[in-house]
């Protein structure tokens, strides 16, 4: 008994020793920082380019504080963690880090000191950049202004905080390297792939994770909730009416405004805006490389009918009536989203055709309805109000629920009232 | 005139009888030039006066001309939507022969000298008609006479006509005369009284389309409402509402989460000697965002007054049990009351019970005054509708006197009767004491909604007995609601049979139909008085009364298998009492019959319609049997018997108000009453519920809105006769006829307002 | 710190960025022909033009508007002579005139979206605007003729 209890015990050691062999990784030693004469001009531009299109300064910039200085809260199901300072100041920054040193943890996730850097960094993307692309990102960051910024603790509780366990998890995730082209497909579709997979990491929204916070590539894009939202499908279930063709996603991406799918909101207003710096062709290849994904091909036919459809919809609720949903929808909403004639026009977002109304989870509505949506946010300049500085957590439901109702051919959502107070409380835990 | 009577028997500083003297003892101040002591013009940007060219003739109280030429023609009514001043002022220009360009109206303070200020029920031009004839007229006379001297010639062969003076192929004009030095003669009040009006046919300007000269500034945004008053320093204030709207006390005030807004001042609690805002806490701030904030986080602990558990059902019930007794109230004197024999005696009788829910006032301006001291003067800057009846509260709140207390007048955001109730001016006062600056208070929409002085909700029982052959031998009609002038202005409660009572919740009870022996009993209801302040709504009384007695009206006429219009002529017939007097009633209940005629005409009555859709209708005349404007309307519904949703398609309003003034305007007013009169038939309603309304914003209390609007057929009768009100008659005859018309399409009879869908859908399923 | 543009001259606002822009307009701007009435974006009386779209700013925050345009009653035009502004004088249209601003700024912002509007446009499009004194028969007339006056000059302007 106590022989195979040793046994047990010995593999256990041995095992616990191979994998600390495994996930040890060695410091790379600091530097002095680069001059910014080391780095060309059109290296930086490049950089500046794929950073915006990476939207790092998004997750590596707090509320209020200077750009890429850190400190960015991200509540995750394991606690929250607190984005790093990737300015080149050397004692809180990336200051000291070579180039592969930073080339190491955008491809495998390790930091300069040889620990690992939890998954909430979307290495798993990044390490389909190529090398010339890393290079030009490292340019960028070594040239921006140091600042010195110490980010809060992580507040993982153990033995999740573990960095070495980190290596457990990539050893069952993690699958390293370079983005490969896919030989059958176009040329515009593989850079679109490769923007969209590598530094755009789309799928770290867009796609669902399992238990351990990874990405589940068998629903790749099928939809996820994130940061309070629901990020759509992006595949052939997003339920959007109107098929996302390639030049819906290239109006999307590139001025977040659509005819057919409404404006961007929520953590979306960011990718607009970073993919904007993108030259036009490489937005377009992202659209080349969704419209794809989502079969438009096969569905774009279907949308002259759908049309004549959402401009009867649209009419619903804005006569004369008696039932007090309606006058809710009427008097609230109608005024900016009712569409008549032959066209439904992208500044009045039509609300039968966006996907907020039809997706199974009514989050993005209720977020909607209750914060709007800023003028730096979706059509740029343009406002949406938010209703919930004066609405009740039943006059959001009763909007959600009609609109439900009377736009889209699903099933009433649950519990609204319920989930609009949760909508509610969250955000206001985090003001 | 019940009203003015009960104003004259009881003495009191707001009686007409004082406000007549006033206005006749002005008259002896002619000659006298004079600074004007403008308030506001709500034609000039800000609403500022321009100043007078000097030197400047004030030939009586009411007007005044300078050197230009330009008539300032005071106003002490309230710009409320009605565009009062255009048309008083056109009445004084029409008898001065004034040139229309050149008149500005002006609405002054609350200098006693302008006697009794309130505006309401839909008095003002009926009762500035003969003053202001007068005081144009006397003012012609004088500039005619003071033009002839000037000129050298004998005063009769002078005439007037567009601000000039004119002898022969000469003219001067009135500007001139005032430039080199023109004197008015003074009239004496008896020489004012005998002044002619002049003929009809010689009117230049009433009767006349002309813009209202407060509309330029209401598309441009720079008139200016009582919320847009400002004075530097001034702190802002929020309230936060007690639990109750009398006797709550403050317990206690703990700030400690308020104080974290930023530009938060301070709470005050208000300690009101007039006992007008009991419980009131203030939140003072730098800003009014601040100040919402900081309000909203307050934490207060009252006792609440008596009535923190009333319900609506609750004052429903309390009705009920009083319109089935038969003492109490108060009968008005309507000739033979004594019903009972008759009933005894009838081949048959018609007994129905009728109600209406609680509705707000809802004026889109909130509730909002700013006041600080000034020279020893407490100034109020506010919209108000009864400046008199609130001076005296504010004078012991302050503990002070009248004298020492001014109001400015401003545009009001709406009236509807929810500013004759001048209540919120008074926490305004006493925090601008007590912190020593000026303070704006504004309350929210909720606050507002909360604090609103609500029309009742009311009930009433009406019965009518008839003989073997189907003749109307008596009627009862047994009302009971809350009485506003009671709990607010009770020495204009009118004498009864039996008491005093309060014609602005019975009046239209006292109806122009000839019925026999009739018995009128109003009934205060006290669960009403003392747990809310009830209020004066537009058209008050009427507005229940007449949904009662129009909606009776037609079901005695389908009990005796007639048809509803010919019922109400056959009754109408100008009889007796009802046979009308001079000047303001003149031709009775005929009057009455002739737009019910009309209105049934023009709405095709009796002619076939498609299938659930019905025509129903009802008449008014107006609120008071002393002033009646008389009105019919067809309401052409559509009812789906499915959901109970009913459609007005159309209403067709024919209205008899004596001389129109302002066409224009007085279309205006009837679109409006009308549509005030459909949006509370089907669209308002709340209800009391632990001491306070249920609903407080738009979100649940639903008014109607453009998409609701039939379509309007609104007909005037040319008339000559003397021009009564118009801003609230045409709202009362609405709700009756739609329910008629719901009968008429579905049979389903509705006798509870508002009608709802769910109520339509029992009564069909009844 | 807010900064935008109103009625084309730069502004920018010390004011917390949860304030409603209504009060920010109002009392700090001191452009007072924007209203407040309901204060849950569902009267229309403070309705201003944001990005030359209708937008009811007291349930705009401040911090919202960051770097927008807005357009007040007061900016509509020069000389207080827009095609609706006329329309609105010339059928009479205001009663107390509470509303009218937002009335106004919703209408130019409707005849922008829908230049020949049908009655169901209208009833659409103005339902979130509530007038109180009812004047929405005239509010009807006076959106078909600045319309109609608005297609004469444009019409015009292109012959």
């Amino acid at each position: 008994m106590l022989k195979r209890l040793l046994v047990v015990l010995g593999v256990v050691v041995v095992c616990a020793f191979a994998f600390g062999i495994y996930a040890w990784r060695p410091a790379i030693a600091p530097i002095q920082p680069a001059p910014a004469s080391s780095f060309s001009a059109e290296q930086i531009a490049r950089g500046a380019q794929l950073a915006s299109a990476g939207y790092c300064e998004t997750c590596h910039t707090a509320k209020g504080g200077e750009p890429y200085a850190g400190g960015y809260a991200m509540d995750t199901q394991f606690g929250t963690i607190y984005s790093t300072n990737i300015t080149p100041d050397v004692d809180t920054g990336i200051g000291s880090w070579s180039e592969p040193a930073f080339r190491r943890a955008m491809h495998e996730g390790v930091a300069r000191d040889g620990s690992h850097l939890f998954p909430a960094f979307p290495y798993d993307h990044f390490s389909k950049l190529s090398d010339d692309d890393v290079a030009a990102l490292y340019a960028y960051f070594m040239t921006r202004k140091p600042v010195h910024a110490e980010a809060p603790r992580n507040t993982i509780p153990f033995p999740l905080n573990i960095r070495l366990l980190q290596a457990g998890w990539k050893l069952l995730f993690f699958h390293p390297g370079r983005y490969q082209p896919q030989a059958e497909r176009s040329a515009q579709w593989n850079r679109g792939a490769y923007l969209a997979e590598g530094v755009s990491h789309c799928g770290a929204c867009h796609t669902p994770r399992n238990a351990l916070g990874a990405e589940r590539h068998d629903q790749a894009y099928a939809g996820a909730a994130i940061d309070h939202w629901i990020a759509p499908p992006l595949n052939g279930s997003n339920p959007s009416p109107v098929a996302w063709d390639t030049d819906a996603l290239v109006a999307y991406l590139s001025t977040g405004v659509t005819r057919y799918h409404g404006t961007v909101a929520g953590p979306m207003a960011a990718v607009t805006r970073g993919l904007s710096k993108l030259p036009a062709d490489d937005v377009r290849a992202i659209a080349t490389y969704f419209a794809d994904l989502d079969g438009a091909a096969t569905r774009s036919g279907d949308t002259p009918a759908i049309l004549a459809k959402a401009l009867q919809l649209s009419a619903i609720g804005s006569g004369p009536t008696a039932d007090p949903a309606a006058r809710l929808y009427a008097t609230a909403c109608a005024s900016c989203h009712y569409n008549s004639g032959e066209q439904v026009q992208p500044l009045r977002p039509e609300l039968s055709l966006t996907s907020a109304v039809h997706l199974d989870d009514p989050t993005n509505l209720i977020q909607v309805i209750l914060f709007g949506i800023d003028a730096p946010d979706g059509a740029p300049g343009v406002v949406m109000p938010a209703f919930g500085r004066g609405f009740s957590d039943a006059d959001v439901a009763q909007i959600a629920a009609y609109l439900r109702a009377t736009r889209t051919d699903q099933a009433a959502w649950p519990d609204l009232e319920k989930k609009v107070a949760q909508v509610r409380a969250t955000a206001q835990q985090q003001d | 005139m019940s009203r003015v009577r009960a104003l004259a028997e009881a003495g009191h500083p707001l009686s007409r009888r004082r406000f007549l003297v006033t206005m006749a003892g002005s008259a002896l101040a002619f000659g006298f030039p004079r600074l004007a002591d403008a308030a506001m013009n709500p034609a000039m940007p800000g609403n500022t006066p321009m100043p007078a060219t000097a030197p400047e003739l004030s030939p009586d109280l009411w007007f005044s001309i300078d050197a230009d030429g330009v008539i300032r023609v005071n106003i002490i009514r309230a710009e409320m939507g009605q565009h009062v001043g255009t048309a008083l002022a056109r009445i004084l220009a029409d008898e001065l022969e004034a040139d229309w360009s050149q008149v500005r109206i002006i609405h002054v303070d609350t200098d006693p000298k302008w006697g009794l200020m309130v505006t309401g029920g839909s008095w003002s031009v009926w009762q500035t008609f003969p003053v202001f004839s007068r005081a144009g007229a006397a003012g012609r006379i004088a500039l005619i006479e003071a033009g002839a001297k000037l000129m050298g010639v004998a005063p009769a062969h002078c005439t007037a006509r567009s601000g000039h003076v004119i002898a022969g192929g000469r003219s001067l004009s009135y500007g001139e005369i005032v430039r080199r030095g023109g004197a008015l003669r003074s009239f004496s009040a008896d020489e004012l009284d005998k002044l002619p009006i002049k003929p009809v046919a010689e009117r230049r300007l009433i009767g006349q389309p002309a813009d209202a000269l407060d509309i330029a500034r209401k598309v441009d945004g720079t008139g200016l409402y009582g919320i847009d008053a400002k004075v530097p320093g001034m702190v802002y204030a929020r309230p936060r509402l007690p639990p109750t709207r009398n006797g709550s006390k403050v317990v206690s005030v703990d700030d400690s989460a308020a104080r974290k807004v930023k530009g938060y001042i301070r709470s005050l609690v208000i300690d009101d000697p007039s006992q007008t805002v009991p419980g009131w806490v203030l939140a003072i701030a730098q800003s009014y965002p601040a100040a919402m904030r900081a309000a909203d986080l307050l934490k207060i602990e009252w006792q609440a007054g008596e009535a923190a558990d009333l319900s609506e059902q609750q004052l429903q019930e309390h009705a009920r049990g009083l319109v089935d007794r038969s003492d109490g109230g108060v009968r008005l004197d309507v000739g033979s009351d004594e019903t009972a024999s008759a009933f005894d005696a009838a081949a048959s009788t018609l007994d129905q019970v009728y109600t209406t829910a609680t509705v707000l006032h809802f004026q889109l301006e909130p509730l909002n005054a700013l006041a600080f001291e000034k020279d020893g003067v407490m100034e109020v800057h506010t919209g108000n509708q009864w400046q008199s009846l609130v001076l005296p509260t504010l004078a012991k709140a302050l503990g002070r006197p009248e004298s020492a207390i001014v109001m400015r007048t401003y545009l009001l955001g709406g009236g509807f009767g929810r500013r004759l109730n001048g209540d919120y001016a008074v926490p305004a006062v006493l925090a601008a004491k007590a912190l020593g600056k000026p303070v704006k208070l504004v309350l929210t929409r909720e606050d507002d909604a909360r604090f609103d002085s609500v029309r009742s909700p009311s009930v009433q029982r009406v019965r009518m007995a008839f003989d073997a052959k189907g003749e109307v031998q008596a009627m009862e009609h047994h009302a009971c609601a809350g009485w506003p002038t009671k709990v607010m202005a009770s020495p204009l409660l009118a004498k009864g049979l039996d008491g005093r009572y309060d014609p602005f919740a019975i009046s239209g009870a006292d109806h122009w139909y000839d019925v026999g022996r009739q018995l009128v009993r109003a009934i205060p209801n006290e669960l009403a008085n003392t747990g809310f302040r009830p209020g004066w709504l537009r058209s008050v009384g009427p507005g229940w009364t007449n949904w009662a007695l129009e909606s009776f009206m037609d079901e005695a006429a389908l009990h005796l298998k007639q048809d509803p219009v010919a019922f109400r002529l056959k009754l109408l017939d100008g009889k007796g009492r009802n046979a009308g007097s001079a000047p303001n009633a003149v031709g009775g209940a005929l009057r009455q019959a002739e737009v019910v005629r009309r209105a049934a005409q023009r709405a095709g009555w009796g002619s076939p319609l498609p299938k659930d859709t019905g025509l129903g209708i009802a008449t008014s005349f107006g609120q008071e049997r002393d002033m009646p404007t008389w009105g019919a309307c067809v309401a052409r519904v559509h009812v789906d018997r499915k959901s109970g949703a009913v459609t007005v398609e159309k209403l067709t309003v024919v209205v008899d108000a004596g001389t129109i003034v302002d066409p224009d305007g007085a279309l205006a007013q009837t679109q409006g009453a009308v549509l005030w009169g459909l949006s509370m038939a089907l669209h308002e309603g709340t209800a009391f519920a632990n001491g306070l309304v249920r609903d407080v914003n738009l979100d649940t209390y639903t008014p109607l809105r453009i998409a609701d609007v039939p379509v309007l057929d609104i007909h005037f009768v040319d008339s000559q006769q003397v021009p009564v009100g118009l801003g609230e008659p045409g709202t009362t005859i609405v709700a009756p006829a739609i329910g008629n018309a719901i009968f008429a399409a579905v049979g389903a009879r509705l006798r509870d307002l508002p009608i709802t869908s769910a109520s339509v859908r029992n009564a069909l399923s009844a | 710190m807010t900064n935008f543009t109103i009625n084309g001259r730069a502004v920018t606002s010390e004011a917390d960025g949860e304030t409603p822009l209504l009060w920010v307009i109002r009392d700090d701007v001191g452009l007072t022909g924007t209203k407040f009435g309901c204060g849950i974006g569902m009267c229309g009386a403070c309705t201003v033009h944001v990005g030359g779209r209708a937008t009811r700013s007291c349930i705009t925050p401040l911090a919202a508007v960051s770097g927008a345009d807005i357009t007040t009653i007061e900016g509509l035009d020069p000389h207080a002579d827009h095609p609706v502004q006329r329309a609105w004088r010339e059928l009479q249209v205001p009663q107390c005139g509470y509303c009218q601003s937002g009335q106004i700024m919703q209408t130019v912002a409707l005849l922008k979206d829908f230049p020949n509007p049908t009655d169901a446009d209208i009833d659409a499009v103005m339902t979130g605007s509530l007038c109180r004194c009812m004047t929405y028969v005239r509010i009807r007339e006076a959106i078909k003729k600045a319309a109609a006056a608005m297609a004469a000059a444009d019409h015009g302007a292109q012959a």
